[in-house]
């Protein structure tokens, strides 16, 4: 071991020890570690992220819309039941039943137009398994990032919090702010892939949000969230406030901001 | 087949980009903007020298010094192959600040859905792009969707343009 400590004092922000790249459910999912420079080996990344890489595999092979026997896709076609499909299916049902509820039904999965459709649930639940599937020993923290839904575990360096940055819908080479992360943060916005958001009252494309940001524990419930109060606008914060834990934060078309009280915005 | 897009269209339309970025005023309300978006140039300053090179040549033969802090310079990234064909991403700073991130040539064979990623790809690599510019921030957060190999020609990119 080679302390550095001149090094983290002269340069304290952060001391990224690794960058991954995963390439998995359609997108790109980077796990990233952080401590001291040789805390670990090029060899030893790959044995650390082993698990984390088959719990995102397992995720896209059971819950890709994309693949045609994938068993959501089995499920669906009424090809199979709830309770014959892997367990993780379950408990995925389960969790976006409790999703929906919370969001007074702006998320719900049951309403989209090509039938039952988790994916608004599935990538942030994906990631924060992976997280948690993460070896951290001799580590300061973790950070997960599924295309933009970030979850993250201890610090970049001793006595600091994450920090990450929310895009700017109207300009994606800034930043709208920062938040201090503790847990994950889930945005969501037509911004990035046109009409995707679907309003499940009526069953058409409807965003009342430019951007929609949710922060909280769990970032299944938080990417959940995000859809919902993207969907719903800056009233949908009216839902995330009383949920325990979870926080919101709404960039509207116009430009404006709202936010829930205690949104953990990061002085920088 | 599709062709593929031609180089010069993209880096054009993010040096048109750019120049509008500098002139055009601010009419939204974006609250306090924080970290690298706030430390451009300055607005009112006499135009910017513009330079301009692609490939991973060096500096093209112009007058002013490349190394001036407001120049513009857009290099082009490696050309990956990715799942669906073959991609490179160019990426344009002014100054210190990037300011613009582009599918400068992908050839894809016509693949449908390679087409919806494609369309898709830019925002993440914005967000790796603006995560680049600020050792104050961890992570980005934004709605995305990008594959591996626009990451790779990304990054060789940025590499040329003096970032990581």
């Amino acid at each position: 071991m080679t302390p550095v400590p001149a090094a983290a004092s002269a340069a304290p922000e952060q001391a990224r020890l690794s960058h991954h790249r995963e390439q998995v459910m359609g997108t790109v999912v980077t796990i990233d570690f952080f401590g001291e420079a040789d805390a670990f080996t090029r060899t030893e990344l790959y044995v650390r992220v082993a698990r984390a890489r088959a719990v995102l595999r397992r995720a896209d092979a059971v819950f890709s819309t994309y693949k045609e026997h994938s068993p959501i896709n089995q499920l669906r076609r009424g090809e199979i039941t709830a309770a014959q499909a892997p367990p993780e299916v379950a408990e995925v049902l389960e969790r976006c039943a409790r999703a929906r509820t919370l969001s007074d039904g702006w998320f719900d999965p049951w309403a989209m137009p090509g039938g039952f459709d988790p994916t608004g649930y599935v990538k942030g639940w994906a990631a924060q398994r992976a997280l948690n599937a993460l070896s951290m020993t001799g580590v300061t923290g973790a950070i997960v990032n599924a295309a933009g839904d970030v979850v993250a575990s201890g610090s970049p360096s001793l006595g600091r919090a994450f920090r990450v940055a929310i895009v700017d819908p109207s300009d994606r080479l800034r930043m709208a702010c920062a938040v201090e992360l503790a847990g994950g943060i889930a945005t969501s916005g037509t911004y990035e892939r046109g009409g995707h958001l679907i309003d499940p009252r009526t069953g058409q494309p409807a965003a009342r949000a430019a951007s929609a940001s949710v922060t909280g524990p769990d970032l299944g419930l938080a990417d959940a969230l995000a859809t919902a109060l993207a969907v719903a606008g800056p009233a949908g914060l009216d839902f995330i406030e009383p949920i325990e834990g979870y926080e919101g934060f709404v960039i509207g078309h116009d430009g404006s901001w709202q936010f829930t009280a205690n949104f953990p915005f990061a002085l920088t | 087949m599709r062709r593929a897009r031609v180089v010069v269209i993209a880096t054009i339309a993010g040096l048109a980009g750019v120049l509008s970025f500098h002139t055009k005023p601010v009419s939204l309300n974006l609250g306090p903007a924080v970290g690298p978006a706030t430390a451009g140039g300055p607005p009112t300053s006499a135009p910017n020298p513009t330079t301009t090179s692609a490939g991973s040549s060096g500096t093209p033969g112009t007058t002013s010094p490349p190394t001036t802090p407001t120049a513009t310079r857009t290099a082009t990234g490696d050309a990956i192959n990715y799942n669906y064909g073959v991609v490179s991403i160019a990426a344009t700073v002014s100054g210190t600040k990037l300011t613009n991130v582009t599918v400068a040539s992908i050839d894809d064979g016509g693949n449908f859905r390679s087409q919806s990623i494609d369309q898709q790809a830019v925002p993440v690599l914005e967000q790796e792009a603006l995560q680049a510019q600020s050792a104050n921030i961890q992570s980005v957060s934004g709605a995305s969707y990008t594959s591996a190999g626009f990451e790779q020609s990304l990054q060789s990119a940025l590499t040329q343009l003096g970032f990581k």
